[in-house]
């Protein structure tokens, strides 16, 4: 220890030192509102901070009076993050939108686009195909695509081929995808597929039965035989018939375990999961390949996107809004694939060679699966209460999952509730 | 030691000299005294009512309204009270829940605080060391301690293999609607080191001639801790209960960050926690008039808590003063 | 900004007072220490070591190792350059997180220190009317769920233009808090009033007093007032997250949450390098309570907490 009126004499200092240091970065850390710059918020990892950079660095190449400061906060916090900076007056020009898209422009936080998707001439169902009007709501469009692909089935091509199973197709339905995971299966040590607990997994067998999340007069419709069984086949490959690693499986691979990261470390022979996964197998000593989903009575898949968005707090809508027209046209596009970050919305970005041979993929990777798929995508009800009504699942699904159970008493329960939360 | 000060009369010391001499003419002088008093202690008051009292106020209003945060709130009257308390079965789990976990893990964390206190008070070699050691898991940032738990409570991780090793199959703690707060108790006990420091911190300053007493009078060790010890620290003891009682029923970043998946619920909501609903309806929903109204049923009942353990202290917290 | 620029006499004297009846427990038989003891202490402080050593031993696992999650209680594998790849293969400038964590927590301890050994001494050694009243608050704040002041704490500091800057995560430290104050109250009530007594014979202010006489003798409350403030703001990232927008403000604990966010929920973050994050956040905090539990062990608290009666 040093002596204690050095010790207190130097602490004075240091403090005096760090209090003018904290004014400096005070200072310099101030609001970047009044510089004119736009504030786009999106959420992700490395790449997609990378990915987004490097679109925003193109835009402000080319529209020197376009200044955008890129902010990526981390997935688990983003809504909160975003909520309140909306609250505090202090909301972000361009926002990144996903599935709870209506949580927003039901509360009249997004800038309705139409007015300026007219007079720029943009043409949204040339330009992104059926996804054009994703985003709509009580028929404005509040967001326009960004990225947006089909799940996939992701499949290890030497385990099919050691136990001598043909690949995965287009063609395939639930029970061949099923026979197939029991061969791949060897107990404790292999399994067929990832499981499929999450919804755009699950969901995609319930519009494969026919079934629908909620109906087209806006009800709820989740205990309907359709959705029943569908939920009961997903849950069942897990307990019943064992192709799917349980809870406690993935538990002992290590935290935070799931299909994706089963299905790289060589473990699960087949996953369904969209685009992103493509970036860690390319780094994995995995030989892989990727096919459509399969099918039920009918061929349905669900699909992963999210658009850009501009927010009421913004002062400069209409610039946004250029910046946003930049961003989701063929160049800024480009660099979503060259990067292998997701599938761009754009379509004539998804029809070209650059998406559909890009440089990182491994020889024979079938890229036009997300082509072939985008033709039976079923639409995802994007309501208002999205949250409520995934913490809805979330809750009452969680022993049926890890323990497995009856689909039909958890869905009554799920139907009961959900008729009390969509008003 | 004599010293020792009680609620109504902090500073005995000086007002025992003032009842001598001075108290007769002091009016002037107590005026003073008052004023630099309330000067001392503004630094507080200014806190408490700008960054406190002013936002506590805004939260009354926020949970009689219906409130999303964005657009202008919308009086609803008592409204978010009465459904809280009438209509959403999640309250009533998550209030149950909660008081599970504080039932279990309070006293639990007092009693193994208090025998860990009492092991590194004796004359131990390395006892910095030790006393290091059982600190740590509160300096552990809560990232890596959650994900290091998810490992050690994975179905076939170390903990299980360590109650294999006596025979115990262990449960699935994180992934069952049984066990997951058995879990959250258990990572709560594993941070009871952090009470130590108080209590530690109690037992050193207790009088080496109430041990050297009971020496004579030929009590054992574990005699002379009932008896010397516990006593004196009753009243740390009582703080910590009254922190622990506070800070169990308050519990949310550790459920946040071992639910599975990120579904703080946890299985059929068996570890949805008062603040974790709260956080819930209000970041996620974007219900801030009933978040607010949830906060507030959860201050009264932690208010109602402590004014128990207030009562109830009166039978076994010890104050000298009053054997004085 | 020195608190205390020099140390009374008499202060110095009770110091070296106290230090010369030191070591009380030499000879009773409540302070031996049995095998026994050491076995418990030995397999306690093992359980509550464990999980740091896992630490240790995934922050020195291979990349390979980290994205298969085949990670060993007992470190098998030593990449010793993940502690040099944290700094630049996560896209984050980590040791730039590093500054802003020493910076924050800082001045946030100096400011409770300041401001707690102030209301302290007032809760402690002044009389007032209305006093008994005001430290019933003091207590009953404790008790109020942050979460719900979040929100209008949020719009308050938003209004003084304050959001993107570390004021809201600073200057509420100049304001002390209820439990601090607390325990400076507690700790100078236990100091005995001849000093102060003799002090405002010498004609001393109540100013004076503090100053002079009871501020030199609070530094082992201080000291662990300090400790806490700085573990607590070294670690938190809530309030980080909700104040800070840029990262170059970022410090590390927001940082090391962004560490884990991946793009997509169900891909696994770099475990190894969070895990080196970690440790580079833990490190810190261990040496600085291992440097200052002398004093965190002297705060004198037993007998005399009598303010929660």
């Amino acid at each position: 220890m040093m002596h204690k009126v050095q010790w207190r004499r130097g602490a004075g200092l240091a403090a005096t030192a760090l209090l003018g240091a904290a004014a400096l970065a005070a200072c310099g850390g101030g609001d970047s509102g009044d510089d004119g710059a736009l504030k786009m918020v999106v959420w992700g990892g490395d790449l997609d901070k990378e990915t987004y950079q490097a679109r925003i660095d193109l835009l402000e190449a080319e529209n020197p009076d376009i200044t955008i400061d890129l902010q990526l906060i981390p997935s688990d916090q983003y809504e909160q993050k975003v909520q309140t900076m909306i609250a505090g007056g202090d909301g972000p020009d361009i926002m990144q939108v996903a599935e709870n898209v209506n949580s927003y422009s039901s509360k009249s936080q997004l800038v309705p686009l139409d007015e300026y998707i007219e007079s720029s001439g943009l043409d949204m169902e040339q330009r992104f195909g059926p996804v054009g009007d994703l985003y709509t709501y009580e028929d404005q469009t509040y967001a326009i695509p960004d990225r947006s692909g089909a799940m996939i089935v992701y499949y290890n091509k030497d385990l099919f081929d050691a136990a001598g199973l043909e690949y995965p197709t287009a063609e395939w339905t639930q029970e061949d995808a099923q026979a197939a995971m029991e061969q791949l299966t060897i107990p404790g040590e292999q399994w067929g597929y990832g499981g499929a607990g999450w919804w755009a997994q699950w969901w995609s067998f319930a519009y494969q039965n026919g079934g629908q999340i909620i109906d087209d007069s806006g009800r709820p419709a989740v205990n309907s035989p359709e959705v029943v069984a569908a939920l009961q086949w997903a849950n069942d490959l897990t307990h019943v018939h064992h192709v799917v690693p349980t809870a406690a499986e993935y538990a002992d691979m290590g935290p935070d375990m799931g299909g994706d990261p089963a299905f790289a470390a060589g473990t699960v022979a087949m996953n369904t999961t969209g685009f992103w996964a493509i970036g860690g197998l390319i780094e994995s000593d995995i030989n892989w390949g990727i096919a459509p989903m399969w099918s039920g009575e009918q061929q349905a898949v669900s699909a992963f996107g999210s658009g850009l968005a501009v927010t009421r707090d913004s002062e400069n809508p209409e610039q946004a809004f250029e910046a946003i027209d930049f961003l989701t046209d063929v160049e800024a596009q480009t660099v979503i694939i060259d990067k292998a970050q997701d599938v761009p919305a754009n379509l004539e970005v998804q029809q070209s060679d650059a998406f559909l041979n890009p440089e990182w993929a491994p020889e024979g990777l079938d890229m036009g699966a997300f082509g072939e798929s985008s033709e039976f995508i079923f639409r995802a009800p994007f309501i208002p209460e999205w949250n409520e009504m995934m913490a809805t699942f979330d809750d009452n699904l969680g022993t049926f999952w890890n323990e497995g159970g009856d689909a039909k008493t958890e869905l009554d329960k799920i139907q009961a509730q959900l008729e009390s939360i969509i008003e | 030691m004599s010293n020792v000060v009680v609620d109504e009369a902090p500073g005995a010391a000086r007002e025992t000299r003032g009842a001598g001499r001075r108290r007769p003419k002091m009016s002037g002088r107590r005026k003073k005294e008052a004023l630099y008093f309330w000067l001392f202690i503004s630094p507080w008051l200014i806190g408490f009512v700008g960054f406190l009292l002013g936002p506590m106020i805004a939260s009354v209003y926020i949970s009689l309204t219906e409130w999303d945060s964005f657009t202008p709130p919308e009086w609803v009257g008592l409204e978010n009270y009465s459904r809280a308390l009438t209509e959403d079965p999640i309250f009533w789990k998550a209030l149950g829940n909660t008081f599970y976990f504080a039932a279990i893990s309070v006293p639990l964390g007092l009693v193994v605080g208090v025998w860990l206190a009492n092991l590194l008070n004796k004359r131990v070699r390395g006892r910095k060391l030790f006393r290091t050691f059982i600190y740590l898991p509160t300096l552990v940032p809560l990232v890596a301690t959650a994900m290091v738990f998810k490992m050690v409570l994975a179905p076939s991780g170390p903990f299980n293999d360590l109650l294999g090793w006596f025979g115990i199959d262990g449960p699935q703690w994180l992934l069952s609607a049984t066990w997951i707060k058995p879990a959250l108790i258990i990572l709560s006990v594993w941070g009871a080191g952090g009470a130590t420091v108080l209590l530690l911190s109690a037992m050193n300053g207790i009088p080496r001639e109430l041990y050297e007493a009971a020496e004579i009078d030929g009590a054992s060790p574990w005699r002379q801790f009932w008896s010397v010890t516990f006593p004196q620290i009753t009243p740390v003891i009582f703080f910590n209960l009254i922190m622990g009682l506070i800070g169990a029923f308050q519990i949310f970043s550790q459920v946040y960050i071992l639910a599975p998946n990120n579904n703080v619920g946890g299985p059929d909501n068996a570890s949805q926690m008062m603040v974790t609903l709260l956080f819930q309806e209000a970041f996620s929903f974007y219900h801030f008039g009933y978040a607010s109204a949830i906060a507030w049923l959860l201050f009264i009942v932690i208010l109602l808590f402590t004014v128990i353990a207030f009562r109830t202290a009166r039978k076994w917290v010890f104050y000298e003063t009053e054997v004085r | 900004m020195a608190v205390a620029s020099q140390t009374p006499d008499h202060a110095v004297a009770a110091a070296k007072g106290r230090r010369a009846d030191r070591d009380p427990k030499g000879g009773l038989s409540a302070f031996k220490a049995s095998p026994a003891t050491y076995a418990v202490l030995l397999i306690v402080s093992a359980m509550f070591f464990v999980p740091f050593v896992l630490m240790v031993s995934i922050s020195l696992a291979s990349d390979q190792t980290s994205a298969q999650n085949a990670f060993t209680v007992l470190p098998t594998e030593f990449e010793w350059g993940n502690f040099a790849e944290v700094f630049t293969a996560t896209g984050l400038p980590v040791g730039r997180f590093v500054l802003n964590s020493v910076l924050i927590a800082t001045l946030s301890a100096v400011g409770q220190v300041l401001s707690s050994s102030l209301v302290g001494y007032a809760f402690a050694r002044l009389r007032a009317p209305g006093k008994g009243v005001m430290f019933m608050i003091v207590l009953a704040t404790m008790m109020i769920p942050a979460q719900i002041t979040m929100i209008p704490q949020f719009l308050l500091f938003k209004e003084l233009g304050w959001v993107n800057t570390y004021l809201p995560l600073i200057v509420p430290n100049f304001f002390t808090n209820a439990f601090n104050v607390f325990l400076v109250r507690q700790f100078v009530s236990r100091i005995s009033g001849e000093l102060d007594e003799a002090a405002q014979m010498d004609g001393l202010g109540y100013f004076g007093v503090y100053r002079r006489i009871i501020l030199p003798m609070m530094w082992p409350i201080l000291t662990a007032i300090a400790i806490f403030t700085l573990t607590a703001a070294w670690g938190d990232f809530m309030g980080p997250l909700i104040y800070l927008n840029s990262e170059e403000s970022m410090p590390l604990a927001l940082g090391l949450q962004y560490m884990t966010s991946t793009s997509n929920a169900m891909q696994l973050p770099p475990w190894n390098l969070v895990m080196v994050g970690s440790i580079l956040l833990t490190v810190p905090m261990i040496a600085i309570y291992y440097l200052g539990q002398k004093y965190l062990y002297e705060m004198n608290l037993q007998g005399g907490s009598a303010g929660v009666k």
